[in-house]
């Protein structure tokens, strides 16, 4: 009797790992066909909310304004009123009919429009604002 | 005698693939995200203030220090701006918008105006900053 109970336990081991790996793996195709893979930027900010959609897709160049003020270029922080040479630079290589500010809704509107100010002594005509999508 | 081998194969063992997919899973939950982003093309101002229009066809939006909008000088809870601008632009189709910005407002605070200026049938949005509003 006693020897009976020690036959079983070993082959149902396997059996339990099944459900646990299906639902891994549905997991996984969910995160591959779900999610969508973007470079990360160097800081976080926390984006405006927003209504309206302009669609413009491919952006080579992005700017971030992070909450005090300050203005990422690639790898440079900068103050905004000081920005113009920096752009220009940053910008030679990647044209200037594309370009995105990512500002957090925190940032005064102040350094947004000095950042806008500068890029327009630099020849950007146009930018784009990335907004979240609104509730 | 022979069929003892054969019987065996059928338990290879999971672990490494269950290893892998895990690895992948982990992968693929860091690297991807979920958040939907929009953008908003807006027109670089020009850095004098003096060059924005002032004539009869222009509604101003004004963006407060202390967070708070005003159009043509009358305050508006930021729910209502569209329709405020909308009355002001009183259906006619060559009307500007100035958004004016005071040092201290936020970028949520722009970002709102633009999309009101725009969902009121706007023809041009224009923007500047200014150290203090003088009505």
């Amino acid at each position: 009797m006693i020897a009976d109970f020690d036959e079983d336990p070993p082959r149902r081991q396997f059996e339990t790992l099944i459900p646990l790996i299906n639902v891994v793996f549905l997991l996984l195709i969910f995160f591959l066909l779900a999610g969508t893979m973007t470079p990360a930027d160097n800081v976080a900010v926390n984006l405006p909310v927003g209504a309206l959609s302009d669609d413009e897709r491919e952006m080579p160049a992005t700017l971030l304004v992070e909450a005090d003020g300050f203005v990422w270029l690639g790898e440079r922080v900068i103050d905004p009123k000081i920005a113009e040479q920096a752009l220009k630079e940053y910008l030679a290589d990647k044209g200037k009919e594309r370009v995105a500010i990512k500002a957090d809704a925190e940032a005064s509107a102040e350094a947004l429009l000095l950042l806008m100010e500068a890029l327009r002594k630099v020849g950007v005509q146009q930018v784009t604002i990335v907004t979240e999508r609104g509730r | 005698m022979f069929d003892e081998p054969v019987r065996k194969r059928n338990m290879a063992s999971l672990t490494p693939l269950i290893d892998v997919v895990f690895l992948l899973l982990i992968f693929f939950m860091l690297t991807t995200s979920f958040l939907k982003t929009q953008s908003l093309s807006v027109v670089t101002p020009s850095p004098s203030a003096e060059e924005l229009p002032t004539d009869a066809r222009v509604v101003e939006i004004w963006l407060m220090g202390d967070g708070t909008l005003r159009v043509d000088g009358t305050p508006v809870e930021a729910e209502n701006l569209a329709e405020a601008v909308k009355a002001g632009i009183g259906g006619r189709k060559d009307m500007t918008v100035t958004i004016l910005a005071e040092s201290g407002s936020r970028t949520q605070v722009f970002v709102t105006a633009i999309e009101a200026a725009r969902q009121a049938g706007a023809r041009d949005v224009g923007t500047a900053r200014v150290e203090k509003i003088t009505p």
